[in-house]
């Protein structure tokens, strides 16, 4: 983990213990759920957060370089690329993977169980049958907002442009939240005043249409509420003046997780709520 | 061992250019607009769902293009997006041919 760097060097220290902290913190939480044990989990939890909080104020000390291992400056066919950049990149692969499981596996249970046979419960909803589809529409537009002002967050970090990468980290943070909040709503008129709960579907509509609406808008909620966190900091650390013109890689990391999770949303709003 | 120099080329600390970001915001505001439109057409549910894929598609590779700046990066770097779309396909493969109509 140590890395010797030369006197004057620019690349910052990359060991820090936090991430193997968190990592245990994490197992010890598993091994919580699986048992199943309360008190290890809890456990779990309070290493996790103390391994969280210790890395958040570690990072918020120093700045936010990119960082290229060993890796000799040469010209190749494969020019370098940040080892944290290509970390993300593998990152999001794994969450190509992921939500289409949770996709595949939500239009197979579409195309199965309301084709008339011995599984048929009922048919799938009708679009804007049961969903809000101009709220929803609404909310996309707002995520496509908040694409725009992450990227133009760190096109002013680029140009070391501070005012402007705060507004614009801010308004990303503010859309993030609007995002969330409009989904949370939709949710309550949904589970309590429409029935549309983990469970069942109102209107004669096939009773798996709850759980594969809520698993499919779940997982990428929870992701967007990761994304608004992980926001948070990163505006936090802005305002502190922790980026500068040649030190933001954080800025760039975060927004490719920002836009993944809209590059998500673009295709489940067609799938859940258009078609 | 890093420097400087090659972080200019490859990493976060970009030349500064002009990006059409502006740009493709308004496409992407405007197709959302055309999706909505096309939900509530009424067109014939199997034209309803290609239009309605090929604009998502669409949208989607302008925020992967432009805003994740895949196209301003070294090529190999797409190549793990795109490995773990080929799983994708093959996931989706499997699905349709063991699933019945929509």
């Amino acid at each position: 983990m140590e890395q010797t760097e030369p006197a004057g060097h620019e690349e910052e220290h990359h060991g820090s213990p936090w991430p193997v902290i968190i990592a245990v913190g994490m197992g010890v939480g598993y091994v919580g759920i699986v048992s199943p044990s309360i008190p290890i989990l809890v456990l779990g939890l309070v290493i996790f957060a103390g391994g969280a909080g210790g890395w958040i104020h570690q990072d918020m000390q120093r700045p936010s370089s990119a960082f290229y291992g060993v890796a000799a400056a040469v010209e190749s066919r494969f020019p370098r690329v940040s080892a944290r950049k290509l970390a993300i990149w593998l990152f999001l692969a794994t969450e190509i993977m992921f939500f289409s499981a949770i996709i595949g596996a939500s239009w197979t249970l579409r195309l199965r169980t309301t084709t008339p046979g011995l599984a048929f419960e009922g048919p799938w909803a009708q679009p804007g049958e049961i969903l809000n589809v101009p709220l929803t529409g609404l909310n996309t537009f707002i995520l496509i907002c908040s694409s725009l002002t992450m990227v133009e967050a760190l096109a002013a970090a680029e140009r070391g442009d501070q005012r402007k990468l705060r507004l614009f980290l801010l308004g990303t943070l503010l859309l993030g939240m609007t995002f969330v909040g409009i989904q949370a709503f939709e949710y309550q008129k949904l589970y309590f005043g429409e029935g549309l709960t983990f469970k069942s579907a109102p209107l004669g509509v096939n009773p798996l249409y709850g759980p594969t609406f809520y698993a499919q808008t779940g997982v990428h909620g929870s992701h967007v509420t990761a994304g608004v966190l992980a926001m948070a900091y990163t505006t936090r650390k802005a305002f502190k003046g922790g980026f500068t013109k040649e030190h933001h890689e954080a800025v760039e990391l975060v927004g490719l997780y920002w836009h993944f999770v809209d590059v998500v949303w673009i295709f489940l709003f067609t799938i859940v709520y258009l078609i | 061992m890093a420097t400087v120099t090659a972080t200019k080329t490859s990493g976060p600390i970009e030349v500064e250019r002009k990006r059409p970001y502006v740009l493709v915001f308004a496409i992407l505001a405007v197709v959302t607009l055309v999706e909505l439109s096309v939900y509530s057409l009424g067109l014939p549910r199997l034209e309803t769902i290609a239009i309605l894929v090929i604009l998502a598609t669409i949208k989607a590779s302008l925020v992967v293009a432009y805003y994740m700046h895949l196209k301003y990066e070294p090529r190999w770097i797409a190549l793990i997006p795109l490995g773990g779309l080929a799983l994708v396909a093959v996931l989706v493969a499997a699905l349709t041919s063991t699933s019945a109509h929509p």
